[in-house]
């Protein structure tokens, strides 16, 4: 048979005319990639790995992951499919998960220090002795006050055990991290409409106002909002305007960047309702119906704020106001999103407030593209559980800072400094403050250094940390993949349970936190007889994980923990499409959230033996739990009067403005021509402290330049890379400068993350030469090819602390410094800072509680309030 | 390194004892090494325990270790047992259990994380040889020093085991493991290792005993007959940036301070974008 002769010419030809008959042929191959995950095989065997569900907890936003193990190891990280908010998408971070089992620096033993605190001398003993040695401690400290038993902890997933474990103790001194994150956050959100965040839904938004978050890098909820930013940019063509001192990623992807000067964002919201309400476009319907003030009182509140006063104090003219204020006002749907710009300011609480207003006055709340309420899931706690302690502790709830639910941890060293409460033992669980808080070194490690203030400090860590650094006893902990632990948090609009499981073996003796808990107290009370040993009556993180999940009614028909340990999450919504990305049900279309959450009807069980009042609050043995709107009986906000509180009444209470204010900060007002305004910022691969010993992500990003405008650089003659010397009210570092147009002309910006001087060979690059001081892996072969030598610096020395008098948040956008070019003493990586001056920082922003003397000073609208002696101290709002 | 696991199976069925060499004698010598190799798995398994060093201070052992060129200094000497074993406890913790140190493990040693590769290679070794790995004082990897070293002890007495019960076939398959075990693992990152711990060390115990065991490493290796065994782990303070392998040029500023637009860039290195961090 003659074979015709196929030149390249006439193949072509036929390729042109073959496609419908080339689309009809059966594809039996498709491109692995296009496998939306859920499977792994080994590249050498074939052999498909075991794939084991977890939250990742790299940070905190709690992905849903797989973890891929051959022979115990991890060899793979990547999103679970089945998760319904991060669908099945993991970013650099949590791809990187493994590092921290593997870590070479990695504790894996208990230690005991046998040098001076923070020398690095440590000698390892069996868990027997550490525990042994603990129990002393313990039992004396309990002797004396259970309450000089402190636990401070940073990143506690644990679901409740920590609580647990100082109410077993008796000690009310727990304090947590939450004032260095995003408490006035929290505090402007929550006694105005209950949860302490937004749920944002970007996907269906038409129009969004963002006001200092970076949320395509960072913040909460970066990987499962983020996505849903860009569906709503490129599927709903919706317009994003930022407001940032930083062209952040966020910023960039907007359709407009609006740089403000620092912490007047608030005002710059204010002007913005002022215009809406001013032009009648507010809906007048959801405030008179679900917020406790009218449209009338809200317009003649309003009147103050005009688009002149803001833009005077924010930089940002008075057309751009009117124009987005119109714009927002009247695209619908619309939503708004904040993270730490407007919150980490003296009155972030205020400057939250005022953001949120916005789309509560728009009605934009809780409706398909709008403002959402969180939803998430709760859990209940194995039984019995141990009683509230019998005395508070002024540590975790300073009287100064009453309303501040969310505690003001970074103002106790200077507490405990002033002997305001004693120590005996001081834990410290997935912290590091003498890293990440405001002074760092220079406050916390002074503190860690006295043992007359702190005698014996327990480090429950995986990682030689710089606090745990200076720990008299160091408890090996797990990391994440090592650990039981059960999750649910907020970070889309549907609601879900999630685990966190061991997936390999945990390495040499560290034990994971609950059980090396549980072995402290049964170490206490070995027979029991203390009555501590009740609350601790399991036998392993499993068991425990039992007790949350067995009888969740749901879940429990679906089986319980056995589907967690199988699925990774529950309930599974639907199924991951892999054309669009998005979960869609049985018929193919994506999934459908709930909106209108606070319309939701009372059942008719609810509504008997209640009472309507005349303003339609529904009460139930003296308690509200609903609003009567148009003859529905709906369960409103989970607020304690079930409506929006646009007037706070209980912050009135304390001499604060209850409705929407701003306050400029009185030393930003007084700033020379010279000075500038310190910011800091989070890059999209790091966290705040615990991943520059990850390689994967110290390779991407490992020094952190100071941003300055060019107009800024050339009055000051500095170059990108030149040195320059930036210096406080408390301190001084120096370190490169890196020129840009994204950044305000009146603000230098740095990132955290950078510059350890602990925690381990990667994030310190230490290469001692000095023989005997060999370190920090200077041979290691893995750093054989880390090809970078610079490791950053370390913004926080400089930093004073500054507290939010209502939120208790610190400040950490207030700094005002001055930029120099170095000076022939000054060396790159400098950072100093002064304790004495930290404590002339501390004292002045005391004098902004409402027990300080400036207090009055700044609030002349509240004259008539009777002053603090007026107020009988009550348990702060919130949750 | 395969031609040196290739001329073990080479060998395969060819190998005798050499007749000028007494099995007694060949046993006495499995038996010695097994001791050696026995002695340097208590050094470096765990912190040395107070038995361990009142026999190292034995005249006569400190004679012999003199004469192979291990030289304690006073501070091994001088000091009594309680005090020495704590203070070499705490070197120990500084040396090889502690973050900033050097993790006596073949994992980290040539891939920088624990327990890796190497540890399943020899657990699964270890399992094949019917060993399992119990715990001591505290519990180690199956990749750890000391435990490699004990593996070897272990087969060097099921030689001489071997050797007493003229079983010669399986004393030479046990050898051949033991060769396989050199060539495979401890000869990758022992010697480099060494050499590192004999500059690192306060103390002149672990530097003397690092220096031990590495020119014990040697002559096994050598005695072995193991030839061109790569020192994977070389045990550098310091590697030149010229053996560096990257995509980038490592010189680059890496805040943006690029050089002027007339520098030419590194040859073949791809710059990265000015705003990667």
């Amino acid at each position: 048979m003659e074979m015709p002769k196929v030149t390249r010419r006439t193949f072509l030809k036929v390729s042109a005319g073959s496609g419908a008959a080339a689309a009809a042929a059966p594809r039996l191959l498709t491109a692995m990639e296009n496998d939306l995950g859920g499977k792994d095989f080994g590249p050498v065997s074939g052999a498909e790995r075991k794939a084991i569900p977890v939250n990742c907890h790299v940070c905190n936003i709690q992905d849903g992951a797989i973890a891929y193990v051959e022979n115990d190891r991890v060899v793979k990280l990547e999103g679970n499919p089945e998760h319904v908010s991060t669908r099945g998408r993991l970013c650099a971070k949590g791809n990187s998960g493994m590092w921290y089992s593997y870590d070479p620096d990695r504790i894996l033993y208990p230690l005991k220090r046998v040098g001076a605190r923070g020398e690095g001398k440590w000698k390892r003993i069996t868990w027997d002795e550490a525990l042994a040695e603990l129990t002393e401690k313990l039992d004396a400290a309990l002797k004396e006050d259970p309450n000089t038993i402190m636990l401070k902890y940073g990143r506690n997933r644990t679901g409740g055990s920590i609580d647990r474990f100082m109410k077993t103790l008796g000690s009310a001194t727990v304090v947590n991290h939450t004032s260095v994150c995003e408490s006035s956050k929290k505090i402007g959100m929550e006694p105005t409409w209950g949860p302490d965040i937004e749920t944002p839904d970007f996907a269906n938004a038409k129009y969004v106002l963002n006001f200092g978050s970076n949320v395509l890098e960072a913040s909460y909820f970066h990987n499962p909002l983020s996505q849903r930013v860009t569906e709503g940019r490129v599927d709903n063509q919706m317009k994003i305007v930022t407001f940032d001192v930083r062209l952040s990623n966020t910023a960039g992807f907007s359709d407009e960047w609006i740089p403000v000067f620092p912490a007047t964002d608030g005002a710059v919201a204010l002007a913005i309702g002022h215009v809406i309400l001013r032009e009648d476009l507010q809906d007048s319907d959801f405030i008179n119906n679900w917020t406790n003030v009218t449209v009338a009182e809200l317009k003649e509140h309003y009147k103050q704020y005009t688009p002149e006063w803001a833009a005077k104090i924010s930089g940002v003219p008075v057309a751009t106001i009117e124009r987005i204020a119109r714009e927002f006002a009247t695209t619908k749907p619309a939503t708004l999103f904040t993270y730490r710009g407007p919150a980490k300011h003296l009155y972030g609480s205020y400057n939250e407030k005022a953001c949120m207003m916005l789309p509560i006055m728009t009605g934009n709340v809780e409706k398909k593209g709008g403002y959402c309420l969180p939803r998430g899931m709760g859990w209940p706690q194995p039984m019995p559980e141990p009683g509230k302690p019998a005395h508070d502790s002024v540590l975790a709830h300073p009287p100064e800072y009453p309303l501040a639910a969310h505690k003001v941890s970074h103002l106790v060293p200077f507490w405990i400094a002033e002997g305001r409460q004693k120590i005996n033992v001081y834990f410290t669980y997935q912290d590091n403050p003498v890293y990440t808080n405001p002074g760092s070194m220079a406050v916390w490690g002074k503190l860690f250094k006295d043992e007359k203030l702190i005698p014996y400090l327990v480090s429950m860590s995986p990682f030689m940390g710089e606090e745990t650094a200076l720990a008299d006893l160091i408890l090996p902990d797990c990391p994440y993949l090592e650990r039981w632990e059960p999750e649910s948090m907020p970070n889309s609009l549907w609601p879900w349970l999630g685990i966190r499981q061991p997936v390999h073996k945990s390495l040499g003796e560290s034990r994971e936190n609950r059980v090396l808990l549980r072995d402290i107290i049964h170490n206490l009370d070995p027979d029991g007889k203390r009555g501590m040993k009740q609350f601790w009556d399991f036998k392993d993180g499993e068991d425990y994980m039992r007790h949350h999940f067995d009888n969740v009614p749901g879940l429990k028909e679906a089986g319980g923990l056995d589907f967690l340990k199988k699925h990774g999450v529950w309930p599974i919504y639907g199924k991951l499409d892999p054309k669009t990305g998005k979960v869609s049900d049985k018929t193919g279309r994506e999934i459908k959230a709930d909106y209108g959450l606070y319309l939701k009807e009372l059942s008719a069980a609810d509504m008997a033996g209640a009472t309507v009042d005349g303003k339609g609050i529904i009460s139930k043995n003296g308690k509200a739990i609903g609003v009567r709107r148009e003859g529905k009986n709906c369960v409103g906000f989970p607020t304690g009067n079930r409506l929006i509180n646009v007037r706070v009444d209980q912050w009135a209470d304390y001499g604060f403005n209850p409705m929407p204010t701003f306050k400029r900060i009185p030393w930003h007002e007084a700033m020379k021509e010279d000075e500038l305004i310190l910011s800091t910022f989070k890059l999209n691969v790091h966290k705040q402290s615990r991943t520059a010993a990850v390689k994967w992500l110290a390779e991407i990003a490992h020094s952190n330049p100071a941003w300055m405008n060019p107009e800024t650089a050339a009055k000051l003659g500095v170059k990108t890379g030149d040195l320059v010397r930036v210096e406080s009210a408390v301190g001084h570092l120096v370190t490169k400068a890196y020129v840009t147009e994204g950044i305000h002309p009146k603000v230098v910006s740095i990132p955290t993350g950078f510059g350890h001087w602990e925690y381990g060979r990667l994030a310190t690059l230490k290469l001692k030469d000095k023989k005997g001081e060999y370190s920090h892996g200077a041979d290691d072969p893995d750093l054989n090819n880390v090809w970078w030598d610079d490791k950053g610096v370390h913004p926080n020395n400089i930093i004073p602390v500054v507290a939010d008098p209502i939120g208790g948040s610190q400040g950490w956008y207030d700094t005002v410094v001055k930029v120099t070019k170095a000076g022939p003493n000054d060396k790159y990586g400098d950072s100093e800072g002064n304790w004495e001056k930290h404590v002339a920082a501390y004292k002045e922003t005391m004098r902004y509680a409402y027990t300080g003397d400036l207090h009055r000073k700044m609030h002349p609208e509240m004259a008539a309030w009777a002053g603090p002696d007026s107020v009988k101290h009550k348990a702060g709002g919130g949750h | 390194m395969l031609d040196t696991v290739f001329s073990i199976e080479r060998a395969n069925g060819t190998y005798a004892i050499p007749d000028e060499i007494d099995a007694g004698q060949l046993r006495e010598e499995c038996l010695a090494r097994a001791s050696i190799y026995r002695l340097l798995a208590g050094v470096f398994v765990e912190e040395p325990s107070r038995e361990l060093l009142a026999a190292l201070r034995d005249e006569a052992l400190l004679g012999r270790l003199s004469e192979a060129g291990v030289r304690f200094a006073p501070d091994f000497l001088a000091s009594g047992l309680d005090e020495l074993a704590e203070t070499l406890a705490c070197e120990y913790a500084t040396l090889f259990a502690s973050s900033g140190g050097f993790p006596p493990v073949e994992s980290v040693r040539l891939t920088g994380r624990f327990k890796q590769e190497p540890n399943f290679k020899v657990s699964q070794i270890y399992r094949e040889a019917g060993f399992t790995l119990n715990k001591g004082r505290f519990e180690v990897f199956a990749d750890q020093l000391g435990v490699e070293l004990l593996f070897v002890a272990e087969l060097l007495e099921r030689c001489a085991a071997a050797l007493g019960a003229d079983q010669s076939v399986e004393y030479r398959r046990l050898e051949k493991d033991i060769k396989r075990f050199w060539t495979q693992h401890l000869g990758l990152w022992v010697r480099g290792y060494c050499r590192l711990i004999g500059r690192a060390s306060n103390h002149s115990f672990f530097r003397e005993m690092a220096k031990f065991l590495g020119g014990f490493a040697e002559e096994e290796i050598a005695a072995m007959g193991l030839k061109r065994l790569e020192d994977i782990d070389m045990g550098r303070v310091v590697v030149p940036k010229s053996e560096i392998k990257v995509e980038f040029n490592p010189d680059e500023p890496v805040c943006g301070g690029c050089p002027p637009a007339t520098d030419k860039p590194a040859g073949g290195v791809h710059k990265l974008h000015d705003l990667r961090f």
